[in-house]
């Protein structure tokens, strides 16, 4: 078989790529004219093709890994050559290539994106029906699995973002999907936007890393990545001043005593976390997603929870081995990871929008997973994208197909998805019952399903690991001690959280009593009786609304198939990584294939704590297991009392007591109106401004002050041509006066020139039989008394000083002018970050 | 005082006087006397500086003809040679000399701050000016100006018979010519 | 032995004194022959020049001391002499356009 596709020559990625993009192609066109059948095999025919495809190439990956003796091993293809960009370090060109490349960590990344993609495909097809956009759907859903998998086999920089732009399209068109409701292009913006912001830290981060490691792909970057860490002051990032300037003059006092400067590495990784911070939804990009909801739900499932939102986490394990060089940047991830997943949690266990609860479990979740990273534990993080990706999949679908019931019944979008109106509903959607409990289970971490195993590994690293720079020489930041288990208690309290929103929104929905039998009806008798005995859309026959009518349906097989895959998943997928040194190492196969992906990054970089203390990280497995566990236990616990034994009384009291609190919990803490009243209001301003500024400076002194002036010079000059010769002549002194007096003054100026190691040098300009006299320590007294022919002075200042110098200088007819030249060498920068 | 001195200082004040009448006198026919003066002076200057040919050249060019030239031309013109002094254009005529004359003035009293004393004066040898280094030197370094400037005398003159000739080829205007040129100015522009 | 500095002032002064009567008399003819007393000026200094430096000048076919600013002189006295004659042409034509020889009064290019 490696005959037919060689190693380094993977021509199997473009069927992988294609399919999507084919079914893009021809569905998007044609979609129209072929038809809702057609559409639909185009479609699930491409997902299954590059699904299997990538089952192949997995295999033959396995294949070579086991060959190569599990050495770092990828399969790559070269499309074609891009482009070539200058601006690098050493100044060499640096190729910009169309090339993928499946290794151990993409090749996960494929599997999930095409085998998941493809169940939500065939989900879609039953969800989606009747719907007058369903060509244009599927083709913006395999378009968006294109530009996903583009962005995960990517094998440089410059490709992975052409992927990241491309699923940020996908996502705008696919939120915005329903776009005659303004409310859902909004949405779509707002997603885009947010987006945006973030990509413009990844542009930021990739031209640094052009520029310090002189390469822009995956294998270059490794290779330079020490430049990032060098010390010296070429490798260091200027942040106060900026870059290096000198604030002189009117500006002096914003000069610092020390300039403010950060290792590259540090600003590389700044720069990538925010892009990777718009992506994945953390704070203080996350407000897209929980608006990204108001897109169709299997979007929501694909895009938002399994494939597009973990991008992020995605770019920080294939650039780890660069995030590790800057431990301060580590633990700015760590932070932002588990500071979301609680704020995130805290929004959740208010929500009543079925939905919403799971865009901000989503956040949450992914706030774990960038703990997970941001601790070095690279592999526990993506683990738990692995797990996430299937039980948040089916939690999604499982809500949409609980959604798709009620919507039968209740024809308001909102009602539709409120749990309040729910309940009991386990009589009649058995299949997602079982699978929604399933998956339920797995993210509240019941011992033994997938959730527990990737969501405990993390608090487990979270509390032991210490990241520290690996190169020991570089006097880098070293992260308190007391981050690692403030960072775990504050993770387990979200997990509680977790356990408690998840069991709330599982017992309102599948226990209890339907409460939505009369909702939406009574409104509905008018129209009834307008239609004079029509037929609703669902073809069911007419029924009288006063009373409750049919009861809610189970959806298709094309849904609830889905659904039983993904929860079979959710239970067991965790096998694939069980913790605990109880099950030897060696029974840890995901660790075990992704080692040659991480190791470069955590062998220096990640220590255990108490300096490096591995039999003390033993020691406290069994506490900080039994720490998880009891979240999951008093959550769960807490959900059940409230809800099943007190049928919700403590909760609606607590909210009667403080109704301030709850109103803003509710309200998302009122982050978006923050970013209101303080960003947007501020743009909106500088728009008011410009717009001022235009009308009245633009067009009122620049275009109409001008005219004005050139007619009253015109009018001025024109007094000047009176025809006669002598006037003309009489001008034409004037003209000659000034040139005499520009020659025959002396003109003192310089130039300042900073020829490195401390030394200035002074260069006077030169004129006709100029003379100079120089000064160099500004006491007043020349250095000689008579002026000389050197126009030069080299000065050599050490750092933090700074000295007048005086030029005098004195022309061929004797007169003399004096210049002050003040020089100033600001002091050495410091920095630890 | 020696004679050299004095002889500088004689010629110079001739010139001076020469320069001064033609800038200050009312008829032009005194100023083109002053301008003849000024000539001669210049000449004896020349002499002083052995530049014999060039003296006899400025004699000969200049008094002989350009002076000669000037006064035809004042007797053509007759008593319309002289214009009334009024304070018409006052201000931009005082403001172009005075401001001239500052100029001049000035860099005069520059260039004479800054010289550093005398300018070696060392006696060149007897031939030196003389008609025979003068001759030779124009036709062997400077042939190419002197036909050059030959060519320039003929279109000098060629530009001369054209441009006095006026429309008909008669000494006085016609009519027609000044009617036309006074009907425009009363026009306005 | 006169200094050649005291030949240079005089023709400074004697440019001066014809540049302020070219600027301020409105008499043609008088301007004219203002612009005769610059150009002698020029002559008298560069002769004065020439006689300070005579060294002969490399690529001189002449065998002896320089004669260049002499030569320059002659140069500007015939083409002096050209300027001259079209110069009073030109008078004579605005004599017979104008019946008037002042300067302030060819102003037909006003405004």
């Amino acid at each position: 078989m490696f005959s037919l596709f060689p190693v380094n020559d993977y021509a199997l990625i473009a069927v992988i790529l294609g399919m999507p993009l084919l079914g893009a192609f021809v569905n998007g066109i044609w979609g129209k004219r072929l038809g809702d059948a057609a559409v639909k095999l185009m479609a699930l025919t491409a997902m299954a093709v590059s699904f299997l495809a990538a089952l192949v190439a997995f295999v033959m990956l396995a294949d070579a890994v086991g060959a190569e003796k599990n050495e770092h091993v990828k399969l790559t293809w070269m499309a074609w050559e891009w482009m070539h960009t200058s601006g690098g370090y050493g100044g060499s060109s640096i190729p910009i290539d169309v090339k993928f490349s499946i290794d151990a960590l993409s090749g996960v990344m494929m599997l999930i994106i095409t085998g998941v993609g493809f169940l939500i495909h065939l989900y879609a097809s039953s969800y989606m029906e009747g719907d007058p956009g369903y060509a244009r759907f599927f083709a913006y859903l395999n378009l968006f699995v294109f530009s996903m998998l583009v962005l995960v086999l990517a094998d440089n920089l410059p490709l992975l973002f052409v992927g990241w732009e491309g699923v940020g399209l996908c996502s705008y068109l696919l939120i915005g999907f329903w776009y005659e409701n303004a409310a859902n292009a909004a949405a779509g913006k707002k997603a885009f936007i947010a987006n945006r912001i973030g990509d413009f830290g990844l542009l930021c981060g990739m031209f640094l890393l052009a520029h310090y490691t002189d390469s822009l792909d995956w294998n270059g970057i490794a290779h330079g990545a020490r430049n990032l860490i060098l010390p010296g002051e070429a490798f260091r990032v200027y942040v106060w001043p900026l870059g290096n300037g000198q604030y002189t003059g009117l500006l002096h006092f914003l000069q610092p005593a020390h300039p403010l400067t950060v290792s590259a590495a540090t600003a590389v990784g700044l720069a990538l976390l925010l892009g990777c911070t718009g992506k994945s939804a953390q704070i203080p990009l996350y407000v897209w997603l929980p608006d990204a909801m108001a897109g169709p739900t299997p979007v929501s499932a694909l895009i938002h929870a399994a494939t597009m939102v973990t991008a992020g986490i995605y770019l920080i394990c294939r650039l780890s081995f660069v995030f590790v060089l800057s431990p301060f940047v580590m633990m700015v991830i760590a932070i932002v990871g588990a500071s979301t997943a609680l704020l995130a949690a805290t929004i959740a266990v208010v929500q009543n929008d079925i939905k919403k609860v799971l865009a901000y479990s989503t956040v949450s979740q992914l706030g774990f997973m960038f703990l997970g990273v941001g601790v070095g534990a690279f592999t526990a993080g993506f683990f738990h994208v692995f797990t996430h990706a299937f039980f948040k999949a089916c939690l999604f679908l499982g809500a949409g197909s609980v959604i798709h019931a009620m919507h039968a019944r209740i024809h308001d979008d909102v009602d539709a998805q409120d749990i309040r109106k729910m309940g009991g509903l386990r009589k009649w959607l058995p299949w997602t019952h079982i699978t929604f409990a399933a998956a339920t289970a797995a993210i509240i971490g019941l011992p033994f399903t997938s959730g527990f195993f990737s969501k405990d590994e993390i608090l487990y690293r979270a509390f032991v690991d210490h990241t520290v720079s690996p190169v020991t020489a570089a006097h880098s930041f070293v992260p308190p001690g007391w981050i690692g288990p403030l960072l775990f208690w504050i993770a387990v309290l979200a997990a509680t959280l977790t356990s408690f929103y998840m069991c709330r929104v599982y017992i309102l929905t599948f226990w209890g009593d339907f409460k939505g039998w009369t909702v939406g009806r009574p409104s509905l008798l008018a129209t009834q009786e307008a239609e004079h005995g029509g037929h609703d859309d669902h073809g069911h026959h007419h029924d009288d609304l006063t009373t409750p009518g049919y009861p809610p349906h189970e959806s298709a097989w094309q849904m609830t198939v889905p659904l039983m895959v993904l929860g079979l998943f959710s239970l067991f997928a965790g096998f694939l990584n069980p913790g605990f040194h109880l099950l030897k190492p060696e029974n840890k196969p995901m660790d075990h294939w992704l080692e040659p992906v991480f190791k470069e990054a955590s062998e220096h970089a990640v220590l255990f704590g108490h300096g490096n203390d591995e039999a003390w990280a033993e020691h406290m497995e069994w506490p900080l297991a039994a720490c998880g566990f009891l979240a999951f236990a008093i959550g769960s616990a807490l959900a059940y009392y409230v809800y099943v034994r007190k049928n919700g009384e403590p909760t609606k009291r607590l909210a009667e007591a403080a109704p301030g609190l709850y109103q803003l919990v509710l309200d998302k803490w009122r982050v978006d109106e923050l970013y209101d009243a303080t960003v947007l209001a501020a743009v909106d301003s500088l728009a008011d401004t410009s717009a001022v500024v235009d009308r009245t400076i633009v067009d009122g002194i620049l275009a109409r002050l001008t005219s004005m002036i050139v007619a009253a010079s015109g009018t001025v000059l024109r007094a000047l041509q009176t025809g006669v010769v002598q006037v003309y002549a009489a001008t034409m002194v004037v003209g000659i006066a000034f040139i005499a007096w520009f020659f025959a003054a002396p003109h003192a100026s310089y130039t300042l020139t900073d020829s490195g190691n401390d030394d200035y040098v002074v260069t006077a300009a030169p004129g006709v039989g100029y003379g100079y006299r120089w000064d160099s320590d500004g006491d007043g007294t020349p250095d000689k008394p008579s002026f000389g022919a050197d126009s030069t002075l080299k000065l050599h200042l050490a750092p933090g000083k700074d000295v007048t110098v005086n030029l005098e200088v004195k022309n061929a007819f004797g007169l003399v002018k004096k210049a002050a030249i003040h020089v100033a060498r600001p002091n050495a920068p410091v920095s630890q970050l | 005082m020696t004679l050299g001195a004095l002889y500088f200082y004689a010629c110079a004040a001739l010139a001076l006087a020469g320069a001064l009448s033609v800038v200050i006198a009312k008829s032009p026919i005194r100023g083109a006397m002053g301008l003849l003066l000024l000539i001669l002076s210049i000449a004896g200057l020349f002499l002083a500086l052995h530049a014999q040919f060039l003296a006899a050249i400025q004699l000969i060019v200049y008094a002989g003809a350009i002076v000669v030239l000037f006064l035809f031309v004042i007797m053509l013109l007759g008593p319309s040679a002289s214009t009334p002094h009024d304070r018409r254009g006052i201000f931009a005529r005082t403001l172009g000399g005075g401001l001239f004359g500052l100029l001049g003035l000035g860099s005069i009293w520059a260039v004479v701050r800054a010289s550093t004393g005398h300018m070696s004066m060392r006696l060149p040898e007897p031939a030196y000016g003389g008609i025979d280094a003068f001759g030779s030197v124009l036709f062997a370094d400077a042939l190419v100006p002197f036909e050059l400037s030959s060519a320039l005398l003929m279109v000098a003159v060629v530009g001369a018979l054209a441009v006095a000739r006026g429309r008909q080829g008669l000494a006085s205007p016609s009519k027609g010519e000044s009617d036309i040129i006074r009907e425009s100015r009363e026009e306005g522009p | 032995m006169i200094p050649a500095e005291s030949y240079v002032v005089l023709s400074a002064l004697l440019f001066v004194i014809g540049g302020i009567g070219f600027l301020v008399r409105r008499n043609v003819l008088v301007t004219l022959m203002s612009i005769e007393i610059m150009l002698n000026a020029a002559n008298l200094a560069l002769v004065a020049f020439n006689r300070v430096r005579f060294d002969p000048s490399a690529g001189q076919a002449f065998q002896g001391p320089s004669h260049t600013g002499q030569l320059f002189a002659f140069f500007i006295i015939g083409a002096e002499a050209a300027e001259v004659a079209v110069g009073l042409a030109i008078v004579l034509s605005l004599y017979r356009l104008r019946q008037t020889v002042r300067s302030d009064e060819a102003d037909l290019l006003r405004n």
